[in-house]
């Protein structure tokens, strides 16, 4: 086997078997789509009573494991180009513990962003609860967002896959680095379409399915020109249409179609 | 019967008597009377391969913006085609990816018919053939054939077409010719298109894999020698040092009429190498090209306003092609890999293998890829950054990394194939194209990387999100010298790096790690 392949094999399964736990946690317990556990109806008293009413049902450690759950099942399929970048700049034994450190300096920034992307989510229920306006008015931002040139400058500083020190203390410092920068320029890139969801009054979870199909359709596209463009899934599309063909033994893929000029 | 013969550009002296070459200025000259927008013009195929012009995405407000190329050539900047078209056509080139070989051959493919069409409109042979530079080749055919630096064509009055003013040569004086070495055969030796075994180092003769996302790669051993560095010292430097020759950049080359004959060249040796027994891949992801990987099609203009789509499939074999080369003789005498393994284990050694398949010549069946693993040896921590006076690095070694690789080099048998070793130069970053890193372990010359397509790798805002362009020469033969010299016992390798042009203090190079990497294999 390729060497090369099995590198790829190894962290692309590792780190899809992650985010498919991750699914089945969210499906199957008690943290719902959104982060809450406890979406309370709120036909009465003030907004601020009605917050903190919110937050007695949903602790932030609860808040915080949700919100954790919901990266590892969207954000983890994302990460397979810099995880496999800190693995292969990495001394054999100490892959695990720089990709950990990795991972750490990414969730931080996530988890911080978290906050305050909950704390948006927690205060549009208490001041209109049952009201899809929040939803809307997101999704439109988010739309905005996803066409514009300051999302495909994130999205271009993500495949910034920089130099990593390779020993000691100074490796760790750089594992972290990337983690932290990596998550910074994810946060850029996806905190409209992850708000999204969460303001949904139904329909979560489908909604956190396409919007993770989205996030990977847009990371597969490369670095380009900052400019207004609507951004989605047409690469991840053409590539599951091609691949699907290829399996079920069609010769051509659309696209590659060829004229017998010659 | 082939319709198409290519032949060498050096036949009649490389002059024009040459009639190929002549024929050859007469439509490129009439391919240059045509509009910016005009698919069959010149200046639309140069934007094919890459382009720097105004109001399109890729526009530079100084050189090597197109509005910024010094004449001759002439190059227009306007009218810009729809953007449909642009859409459709450029920035097409394929570079750090097994598809480079494919795409070129097709663009070649195209151009050639375009030029003959013109060259028939002209009253030439129908037959008309593009020819090759063999700059490999013997005698004095490392020089530019002189057709390309004649002002006039032979009526002494008509402008020469392949006359190109921005071609400075590698002393950047314009004289135009190939230092060989650095530039090489060793490419030939290969018996894998993409992947590594005992004849064959990664990424293999072809180039990498391309995968669903391409943050880029390192070039394919043809690519990366001689192709990089033919680019790179035919374009060379400006005199003055402020700008560069066309060739030398991925968005100005093939503007130059001789980018045409380098990629003949380099078609040939393609040509050969399958002549030679090697064979392309056969997974449906190379046979399908970028469409099987969701990335757009190859599409060429054709003469007539037709398009022409195309896989490598259509492209892998001359003979479906109807055009040929008149000399596909093997280059270099191929070992494959067992007998590649002998000669290695006879150097280490191992003495019961010398004459197990010494002079077997090459056997096919074992070309495959039988790399396992890979892991890092050792590293230089921190950047460097190459000054005119070249740059020095300490690659640190991993005690327990390199013990097991001593170990691998000890147990060395038929049974246990040693490990390869690689050096990387990793995030190389620079805003200069026209340069070649001449690279020294221990004293021992490693080999020399040419850094064509490194301003635009190095940008933020383009195809490699800024990383850079990493290289990867092939070590395994200085490790087992070192090994065999007992020194291979080091805390630390010294790695110098020479640049072969003064480096501009304005335009920095960087390299952001260098590092050490065995490659286990198994039979």
């Amino acid at each position: 086997m390729k060497a090369i392949d099995r590198e790829r094999r190894r962290v692309r399964n590792s780190v899809l078997l992650l985010s498919a736990l991750g699914w089945i946690v969210l499906l199957a317990g008690s943290f719902g789509a959104t982060g809450l556990s406890h979406c309370p109806t709120m036909g009465s008293g003030s907004h601020s009573a009605s917050f903190h009413a919110l937050l007695a049902m949903n602790p932030v450690s609860a808040l915080a494991t949700g919100w954790a759950l919901m990266l590892i099942a969207m954000m983890s399929p994302t990460l397979i180009a810099p995880v496999l970048h800190v693995y292969q700049r990495s001394f054999t034994q100490r892959r695990l513990w720089s990709i950990c450190l990795f991972v750490i300096g990414y969730a931080l920034v996530w988890m911080a962003a978290g906050a305050v992307l909950l704390t948006v989510q927690l205060i549009s229920i208490a001041l209109m609860p049952h009201s899809s306006w929040p939803a809307v008015v997101v999704g439109l931002i988010a739309l905005i967002w996803q066409c514009s040139p300051l999302k495909q400058l994130c999205l271009n500083r993500g495949h910034n896959h920089c130099e990593l020190a390779a020993f000691g203390v100074a490796a760790d410092i750089d594992a972290l680095r990337f983690g932290v920068m990596h998550g910074i320029w994810c946060v850029g890139a996806c905190w409209a379409l992850m708000l999204f969801p969460m303001l949904l009054i139904q329909g979560h979870m489908i909604s956190m399915v396409i919007v993770t199909i989205v996030m990977i359709g847009e990371r597969l596209e490369r670095p380009r020109a900052l400019s207004w463009r609507l951004r989605g899934t047409g690469k991840l599309m053409r590539i599951v249409i091609a691949q699907v063909r290829l399996r079920l033994g069609l010769r051509s893929v659309p696209g590659s179609k060829t004229n017998a000029w010659v | 019967m082939t319709t198409y013969v290519r032949a060498n550009a050096w036949n009649n002296g490389g002059t024009f008597d040459n009639s190929d070459l002549l024929w050859y200025a007469k439509g490129v000259g009439a391919m240059m009377s045509r509009a910016l927008n005009d698919r069959n013009s010149w200046w639309f195929f140069a934007a094919i391969h890459g382009q720097y012009l105004p109001g399109t995405s890729n526009a530079e407000a100084q050189f090597p913006g197109w509005q910024a190329i010094p004449p001759a050539p002439r190059v227009p900047t306007t009218p810009l085609p729809t953007q449909a078209d642009m859409n459709t056509f450029w920035d097409q080139c394929q570079h750090q990816s097994w598809f480079f070989p494919p795409w070129h051959r097709g663009y070649l493919i195209a151009l050639e018919a375009q030029i003959r069409q013109a060259v028939i409109g002209l009253g030439g042979p129908a037959t008309w053939a593009l020819p090759y530079w063999n700059y490999l080749g013997p005698d004095s055919q490392y020089e530019i054939p002189p057709a390309f630096t004649q002002a006039t064509l032979p009526d002494g009055t008509t402008p020469n077409p392949l006359f190109v003013a921005a071609r400075y040569g590698p002393n950047n004086n314009g004289n135009i010719f190939i230092p060989v070495p650095p530039v090489s055969l060793a490419c030939m030796s290969n018996d894998l298109y993409t992947g590594s075994n005992a004849a064959t180092p990664r990424p293999g003769f072809g180039g990498p894999q391309t995968g669903f996302s391409h943050n880029g790669n390192v070039s394919g051993n043809l690519e990366s020698n001689p192709h990089n560095q033919v680019h790179v010292d035919v374009g060379g430097n400006a005199p003055d040092g402020t700008t560069w020759g066309l060739m030398s950049d991925p968005g100005i080359a093939a503007l130059d009429p001789v980018f045409y004959l380098h990629h003949s060249n380099i078609d040939r040796m393609w040509a050969q190498w399958n002549t030679d027994g090697n064979i392309n891949p056969t997974l449906s992801n190379w046979l399908n090209g970028p469409p099987a990987t969701g990335e757009r099609a190859f599409v060429m203009p054709m003469p007539g306003g037709t398009s022409w789509v195309y896989t490598p499939a259509d492209v892998d074999a001359l003979q479906q092609l109807n055009y040929t080369y008149d000399d596909l003789s093997a280059a270099v005498s191929m070992l494959g890999a067992s007998s590649a393994l002998s000669v290695r284990l006879q150097k280490l050694g191992v003495r019961s293998m010398a004459t197990e398949s010494q002079d077997s010549g090459k056997d096919r069946n074992s070309s495959k890829d039988t790399s396992t693993d890979s892991e890092l040896v050792g590293a230089h921590d921190g950047a460097l950054l190459v000054k005119s006076s070249g740059a020095r690095a300490n690659v640190r070694l991993d005690p327990g990394v390199r013990s097991r690789m001593s170990k691998n080099l000890e147990r060395a048998s038929v049974q246990a194939e040693p490990d390869r070793a690689y050096l990387q130069l990793e995030n190389v970053r620079g805003a200069r194209d026209a340069q070649t890193l001449q690279v020294f372990v221990n004293g021992h010359l490693a080999g020399a990387v040419a850094l064509f397509g490194l301003r635009r790798a190095s940008l933020k805002d383009d195809h490699h999100g800024g990383s850079g362009l990493s290289f990867e020469l092939d070590v395994t033969d200085i490790i087992d010298t070192l090994y065999l010299e007992n020194a291979l016992n080091l805390d630390s390798l010294d790695v110098k790096i020479l640049p072969n042009n003064a480096v501009d203090p304005a335009a920095p190079i960087s390299i952001g790690r260098v590092s050490v990497y065995r490659e286990q294999h198994n039979k």
